[in-house]
């Protein structure tokens, strides 16, 4: 039995928020240094051809203009080898190489002047021609080259099927097959990307915007052959990635490249249109389920059929299915993903790729399924649970689904729920209730951390350091909250120093591990300082010593040790996912389509939740962005030009306060004894994980429209 | 951004002085489009004539004729001084509600009434140079024509244009029936009728409105009326604030008895300028105030509209929130 933690769980405010409110947290951008330059990307206005040629006279005289540098004049990089799973973040991404265009926005040269404006005014006064072909934008369009890809992201199968789908289908008393279609949504965090790089002989430094300091550095190294040791990254503060920030991207290669030819520190800070062109996207995916099931609505069949896009240039597919292999108990499934190229930008991972779009599908199919079979759709599930993991027959480490709906229903009130479309009302509105159960991958990988510990005059302070990093999600605290409970000290005496590739390695933020795994790597770190310590005391104990006991018994006024930690060969036996129930109350104005979304209820299980502030932050910040996939998010492309329509947080619509109602967060007790030490989950994917499908079927409930096109605007209301 | 001069005016004459004699300058008050506009390299003036410290803010009241009063609201108020005034609040809570259903806080305490009137469309093809458009480039062709047009307009479009005007505040001045009082070049003040203010794109879609270059708006006139009471603005959108409306109607009603006696209403998001609904007005006036009539009404408007690809659901949600404005305007419930 693990012991009862005192510091670990309890609801620590953010050790560096004061920083970030006062201004003094720096961001990538944020740093200056003497002789900088800026640089600022020349885009393709065009979306498929060639350069013809580029005219920089006018943009070299332009005050300010230091150089400008495009396919004529790069430097010479790395060729890029074929993407595999294994080297998709790190492989060599040369930039300015050749005169092809297979995106719009595709950075095709970068102007470096003295300030920021003239830098920007100079890149419009280059002049590009082009040979220009006819892009592939449109999804109807481009459908018929939809072919089987080997493998899709994070290595999930593309087809799995087991039983026989057709036979489990005949065999049902009833038989649902609905398409539904997510729209491409973009990842906008609040701090846009941004470089800055500077040669100090052979050493490079760069302050970059980014989720993972160690793929960062060796995607430099293999771009410009340079040794990694040569090398450090720093990000000590990071607003926001969902994904985007987790491979590193060309601006960042034009920046190091202008630092290399010029020999001056170079800053390149893109623009919110850029973060729409150039960072990575959420892609479209159509999406046919069909659902059979007995007549007492155990199921049958159930099969998740999907098809979307990818680059010409690059492969990326999210594991949209993935979700449909591993969540209900069913005797005949079948789960394929079809892909065709386009001449959009590479997909690229955003929060929760795989289960975001495909827990739409799902779970609003659930939802359509157990209405037709007059079931109370969290019966409907509870019904279909699975003993253990059906996609690999694992069991479950552990998997709290039924108790979060039941522990969800009872605090939303979900028994007051009419069953039946259009029966509640207040004046003009639509009342309707709507739950959908969520789902995640948990996990867990090897990371290492230093602790420095230190006593001057009595007063023992612990330094922790990690190459780490804080996307906005609470790293700094959920780490000295761990080193504070097992060395024994306040968490004010604990000094977190993350966000510098120099120290020891972790793989960074993203995939929701971010949080279990850093804190288990400290977790182990304090614990092998406290061994070594007791080693060299001659005391005996009769208590566990705090770590003040130990230096003194080991008559030191300094002492530090690194160590790492790694899944253990038990934990791959068991299958890892964080679960979770989303409960939401709406209201749809009957004539004009409006929906409010005044209450939302999350039950959520994640093993041991290491902060419920910043845990509690992270799921109402998953539910916030549900709610704009749900109602107001989506990218739109002219097929014609292959650009944006939706360049701007005017026409990109994410949500505004007063979209945001009430949202409840309650945290199951849960205890999982197999994933790591301290049995942590991660919650940074889990909270949007099943919003949209949540609140569509609410809207089922309030008007009986059933909308499987994303995003329900007034418009797809107008009853 | 384009290297530009900036000059801050003194007076409102030498103000005009300036923009006049340079086809390139503008006017600066609020910044908060033009200074967009230019980041895109969209609006690209060599010089701006920054007229924010001019004393053309303030709200009056003053007779015209003998008997009717009407209040002036200045060209440099800003629009959140403006919705929040007393006497807008008490005489034209329609312009306060248009207002405050515009954009956001932090813009409406920059944004002037004059850039108000003077901001251009949020057609994305506008915005984005990369794209053909005739309102940016004449002659380069309507992007959205045949493109995205979901936002675009329904009324009174050309092959050359159909981009919308983006304002609410403005909607509500044509319901209120406004004047827009600007002085050019000669120090002369004219006055030009709202409806008269803004165009239609006909051929011409890079003109918006009949303000001549060195024009400054000055004060804006809403004369008295006698539905301040029986009014309502309704804007729907994609969210719940900071997004152009799909469709808006500036709603007021004018009742004696029974009977209609005068009836205004305005839309916005379905035309290149704020649309005077004059058809549903003419009908609704000696009618009872029944649902029946509105939807009659709203029938009898939208039966003229003439939808892209994209906007079709504007027919329909065109119809509901005039009916709906005007039963709000009556029973002048706040959702």
């Amino acid at each position: 039995m693990r012991e009862k933690h005192k510091i670990i769980g309890s609801p620590v405010s953010r050790i560096e928020g004061h920083l970030k409110v006062t201004g003094k947290a720096a961001y990538a951008a944020e740093f200056s240094f003497p002789h900088l330059m800026y640089g600022f990307p020349v885009q393709s206005t065009i979306t498929a051809g060639e350069i013809k040629s580029i005219d920089v006279i006018a943009a070299e005289r332009s005050p300010g203009v230091l150089k400008i540098i495009t396919h004529h004049n790069a430097l010479k990089l790395m060729p890029r080898p074929p993407v595999t799973h294994a080297n998709r973040m790190t492989r060599s991404n040369p930039v300015l190489q050749n005169t092809r265009i297979h995106c719009f926005g595709q950075y095709i040269g970068l102007v470096v002047a003295e300030t920021y404006e003239q830098a920007r005014f100079a890149a419009r006064l280059v002049k590009v021609s082009y040979k220009t072909e006819r892009p592939k934008i449109d999804f109807d369009e481009n459908l018929k080259d939809a072919y089987k890809p080997e493998i899709l992201n994070a290595g999930h199968p593309t087809d799995t099927s087991w039983g026989d789908l057709e036979s489990g289908l005949k065999q049902s008393a009833e038989i649902l097959s609905e398409t539904y279609n997510t729209p491409i949504e973009q990842h906008n965090p609040m701090e846009p990307h941004a470089t800055i790089a500077f040669f100090e002989g052979e050493r490079l430094t760069v302050y970059e915007s980014t989720q993972i300091l160690g793929t960062t550095k060796e995607a430099i190294a293999n771009t410009f052959n340079i040794p990694k040791e040569n090398i450090q990254v720093l990000a000590p503060f990071i607003g926001g990635g969902f994904g985007s920030k987790l491979q590193p991207r060309e601006h960042l290669m034009l920046t190091v490249m202008a630092a290399k030819m010029l020999n001056r520190p170079v800053k390149t800070a893109i623009t919110r249109q850029m973060m729409q062109t150039n960072v990575g996207l959420r892609q479209h995916n159509r999406q046919k389920v069909r659902i059979g099931t007995e007549k007492d609505g155990k199921l049958l069949a159930l099969s998740h059929e999907i098809v979307t896009h990818t680059s010409v240039d690059e492969e990326f597919i999210e594991q949209s299915g993935a979700i449909s292999r591993m969540m209900y108990e069913v005797p005949n499934s079948l789960v394929t993903h079809r892909v065709f190229t386009t001449n959009i930008q590479v997909p690229r991972w955003t929060r929760a790729p795989g289960e975001t779009p495909g827990s739409f599908a799902l779970e609003s199919a659930m939802d359509e399924m157990a209405h037709r079979l007059k079931i109370d759709p969290i019966e409907f599930r509870t019904k279909n649970e699975p003993s253990v993991n059906p996609e690999n027959k694992k069991p479950w480490a552990s998997r709290s689904v039924i108790e979060c709906m039941r522990m969800g229903a009872e605090k939303f009130g979900w028994n007051m729920r009419n069953s039946e479309p259009m029966s509640t009302r207040n004046g003009r509105w639509l009342v309707g209730y709507g739950m959908a159960s969520a789902s995640r991958g948990a996990p867990c990988r090897e990371a290492s951390a230093r602790v420095k510990i230190t006593n001057s005059n009595k007063n023992i302070r612990a330094r922790i350091e990690l190459a780490a990093t804080d996307i906005g999600t609470g790293s700094y605290t959920i780490i000295a909250q761990v080193a504070a409970e097992r060395l024994g000290l306040p968490v004010e005496k604990i000094k977190v120093i993350i966000g510098d590739s120099d120290l020891p390695p972790t793989p960074g933020s993203g995939g929701s591990w971010g949080a279990g795994t850093y804190t288990n790597a400290v977790d182990a770190v304090c614990e092998k300082a406290k061994n070594e310590l007791l080693g060299k005391s001659k005391i005996k104990f009769v208590n566990e010593p705090g770590i003040t006991e130990l230096m003194k018994a080991a008559a030191l006024n300094e002492y530090q040790t690194e160590g790492s930690v790694k899944p253990s060969e038990e934990s791959e036996k068991y299958s890892h996912f964080s679960f979770g129930a989303h409960f939401a109350e709406v209201w749809v104005d009957e004539s004009l389509g409006i929906v409010k979304i005044p209450r939302f209820t999350s039950a959520i299980a994640a093993g041991t939740i290491l902060n419920e502030k910043t845990a509690r932050s992270q799921i109402i910040s998953g539910v916030v962005w549900g709610i704009g996939q749900a109602l107001t998010e989506e990218s739109v492309l002219d097929k014609r030009y292959g650009n944006y329509v939706t360049r701007t947080f005017a026409d990109y619509h994410v949500p505004v306060n007063l979209d945001i109602g009430n949202i409840e967060v309650y945290f199951l007790h849960e205890e999982d004894k197999t994933i790591n030490r301290l049995g942590v989950k991660g919650v940074g994917e889990l909270g949007i994980t099943s919003v949209a499908a949540t609140i569509a079927n609410a809207i089922f409930n309030a008007t009986g429209k059933r909308i499987r096109d994303l995003p329900i605007t007034p418009d797809k209301l107008l009853l | 951004m384009r290297p530009f001069k900036y000059s801050r005016a003194e007076d409102v004459h030498s103000a005009i002085q300036k923009v006049a004699a340079n086809p390139n300058a503008k006017f600066l008050a609020g910044g908060t489009n033009i200074l967009d506009l230019m980041k895109e390299d969209v609006e690209r003036p060599d010089e701006l004539i920054d007229v924010t410290r001019l004393d053309l803010a303030g709200v009056k009241m003053s007779s015209i004729g003998v008997s009717k009063k009407s209040i002036a609201i200045g060209g440099l108020g800003k629009n959140s001084d403006t919705a929040n005034h007393p006497l807008i609040r008490q005489n034209f809570p329609l312009l306060s509600q248009a207002i405050l259903s515009g954009a956001s806080a932090q813009i409406r305490n920059m944004a002037t009434n004059g850039g108000n009137l003077n901001q251009r469309t949020r057609c994305s093809y506008f915005y984005d140079v990369s794209m053909p458009c005739n309102k940016r480039e004449p002659g380069s062709g309507c992007s959205a024509l045949e493109g995205i047009n979901r936002m675009h307009a329904v009324f009174g479009w050309s092959k050359d244009c159909v981009a919308v005007h983006p304002s609410d505040m403005c909607v509500a001045l044509v319901a209120l029936d406004a004047t827009v009082r600007v002085q050019g070049i000669e120090g002369k003040e004219r006055s030009i009728p709202i409806i008269d203010y803004h165009r239609l794109p006909d051929n011409m879609p890079q003109i918006d409105n009949n303000l001549k270059q060195g024009e400054l708006i000055t004060a804006i006139d809403i004369p008295e009326n006698n539905f301040a009471g029986n009014s309502y603005y309704l804007k729907i959108r994609d969210r719940a604030s900071y997004a152009f409306a799909l469709v808006s109607v500036a709603a007021g009603l004018e009742i004696n008895g029974d009977s209609i006696q005068q009836a205004r209403i305005a839309m916005g998001g379905v035309a290149h300028k704020p649309w005077r609904a004059a058809e549903a007005e003419k009908f609704l006036v000696g009618k009872t105030p029944t649902q029946e009539n509105y939807k009659a009404a709203a029938e009898v408007e939208m039966r003229n509209a003439d939808p892209l690809e994209h906007n079709k659901f504007k027919i329909e949600l065109g119809k509901r929130a005039i009916v709906r404005a005007l039963q709000l305007a009556i029973s002048n419930n706040m959702s």
